[in-house]
């Protein structure tokens, strides 16, 4: 049967419609206004922690990156190796990927820095060079965790007489990275999960409290798109708004939480090197605001497909 | 009036058939079904009561047309729709052609008259300037135009209906399905909503279903009148003639065991 149809059924949302459903997910917000301080607050406490969690790592991260540039791998070549030999070793070090820079240091050089370091004025009662053909390169590397394979392949060369390494410094290095990674990504998780949760209960009231409203949209022809977008938008305003607070709390805490511990503990500069805040909010920022947005729309997405059945 | 989208002037029983149901059963559990190989033709600008005690399945017949349950057995065709095999994605196309009242108005509390009305345009995504004049002749047609900007919940029960039926009428629906319309009103406000329905199908051409167990409204109108009686439709009874109708009355049949409430409770 022909049917008229008057009405039209686009499926492309209008700006005004696209304004309406907008508005309804604000006014959502404004009417379960409980469960909705109470979601912002949960995520907001959430992606805080997250916040300080990332900053904490970012810095430990930094700082053992720091720590990890000072750690090198020396080699040691045989007697009568010139030092044309050595640069050649030299130039194939520097070619490989885990190497960052290889420092060639002269028996000269390796002498005069121990006597100043070790010996002051008593260096002078040496007349020759106690480490003459000790001509020495020294690796330093991009990633610690490569230091077992490099010296592998040190000591596979020829003229190579020995390689010294500082295997527990690399070692524990390599532990703590994987630690801070296993760590975070674990709590973050969590948080992640109990955000999800909580924003699902808003929804889920906000669904509950309209259900009448929801029935008369489908029994009118609403699609399902247009049932669900408000919903949506709520959940995702939610997680924005609980992003943007603790954002704000972050990086006021952060200046002065780094400006306290450089100050009272000055002495330790040279390891607690802390990144610039912008270093870290470059990141923090659209990370928390992808993750607070995803927890609410994952959030509202889920309690939706369980509870809008017509 | 924007309202006017045809020149019927009165029902058309001969129309196109715009409900068809071929041995309609439903069954919620392992009882008696609720509707029992239901047959029915219902025609474009035609005025159907669906009838009967409480429990005989009628308003699972009009939520099996709404498509709002799904037939255990049997073929629903309702506007050339199969709603045996209607996708998910269509069913909202296919309810902007109905209207749909409840017996509870089904209201939104915390906005106005107009927001009420304007909500079922909003939701189609109808521009704002046609929403406007749609509305408005919508409460024309209600006879609430002077009271748009109040609280739906500062109205009678009968002004609460009339807003929910001119959210019905507002999208021009070809269908217009009344689940117990005047349940919650007395006597008067009750014909007086009755009256307005018929208005609305005698004007527009819109087909009307009601289903109502008040034995006094359906006797008084004169309309087709299916009774149903433990999910089977017992009696498909057309219009009667002038004759048939005023011999009836002078039998003494109509509106004699409505108590001030409207209600027949004898039924």
């Amino acid at each position: 049967m022909p049917i008229r149809t008057w009405i039209r059924t686009g499926t492309i949302m209008r700006i005004s419609s696209f304004f309406y459903t907008l508005g309804q997910g604000i006014k959502n917000i404004f009417r379960n206004k409980g469960y909705s301080a109470a979601s912002i607050a949960t995520i907001s406490a959430s992606l805080f922690l997250f916040g300080l969690f990332f900053s904490v790592i970012d810095n430990i991260s930094y700082m053992v990156h720091n720590a990890e540039q000072g750690v090198a791998v020396t080699v040691f070549f045989d007697e009568g190796t010139s030092e044309d030999e050595i640069n050649q070793i030299k130039i194939a070090l520097e070619e490989r990927p885990e190497v960052k820079r290889v420092v060639y240091v002269s028996a000269d050089d390796a002498w005069s820095e121990f006597s100043k370091e070790y010996l002051g004025d008593y260096a002078d009662g040496f007349t020759e060079n106690p480490l003459a053909g000790d001509d020495n390169l020294e690796i330093y590397l991009n990633d610690v965790s490569k230091q077992g394979e490099l010296v592998s392949y040190l000591e596979n060369l020829d003229n190579v007489r020995e390689v010294n390494r500082s295997e527990i410094t690399a070692d524990t290095l390599t532990g703590v990275n994987r630690l801070i990674a296993y760590t975070s990504a674990f709590i973050i998780g969590i948080l992640i999960i109990v955000s999800v949760f909580l924003i699902s209960n808003t929804v889920a009231t906000g669904i509950t409290s309209h259900k009448d409203e929801i029935n008369i949209m489908k029994y009118i022809g609403a699609t399902d798109f247009f049932v669900r977008a408000p919903y949506v938008i709520e959940g995702m305003l939610i997680g924005l708004v609980g992003a943007l607070i603790p954002l704000g709390l972050t990086y006021f805490f952060y200046n002065r939480v780094v400006g306290a511990i450089a100050e009272r503990f000055s002495m330790l500069s040279n390891i607690l090197k802390f990144l610039p805040a912008a270093d870290v909010f470059r990141y923090l920022i659209p990370v928390m605001i992808v993750l607070g947005v995803g927890i609410g729309f994952l959030g509202s997405t889920l309690t939706i497909r369980k509870h809008l059945h017509v | 009036m924007a309202l006017n989208r045809t020149e019927i002037q009165g029902p058309v029983e001969s129309g196109e058939v715009v409900i068809s149901l071929r041995d309609v059963s439903k069954r919620y559990s392992r009882e008696a079904p609720a509707v029992s190989h239901a047959n029915l033709d219902v025609h474009e600008g035609e005025f159907v009561f669906i009838t009967g005690e409480t429990g005989s399945g009628k308003s699972t017949l009009l939520k099996i047309i709404m498509h709002q349950l799904v037939p255990t057995d049997g073929m629903v065709n309702v506007l050339g729709y199969n709603l045996n095999r209607i996708r998910h994605t269509k069913i909202p196309k296919f309810r902007r052609n109905l209207g749909v009242v409840f017996q509870d108005f089904r209201l939104l509390k915390d906005r106005n008259v107009y927001e009420n009305v304007a909500f079922a345009q909003r939701i189609i995504q109808v521009p704002s300037d046609q929403i406007r004049r749609n509305v408005t002749d919508a409460l024309d047609m209600v006879g609430l135009a002077d009271k748009y900007k109040r609280q739906v919940t500062q109205l009678s029960g009968g002004e609460q209906q009339r807003v929910a039926i001119a959210r019905a009428l507002v999208n021009k629906p070809y269908i217009l399905l009344a689940d117990e319309p005047t349940g919650n009103l007395d006597a008067d406000t009750a014909w007086d909503i009755m009256q307005l329905i018929e208005r609305i199908n005698m004007e527009y051409g819109t087909t009307v279903i009601v289903v109502t167990h008040d034995r006094s409204i359906v006797d008084r109108m004169n309309k087709r009148v299916i009774e149903m009686k433990q999910g089977e439709i017992i009696r498909d009874d057309p219009a009667r003639t002038e004759e048939e109708y005023d011999e009836f009355y002078e039998d003494g049949n109509a509106y004699q065991d409505v108590d001030s409430d409207g209600y027949d409770y004898e039924n």
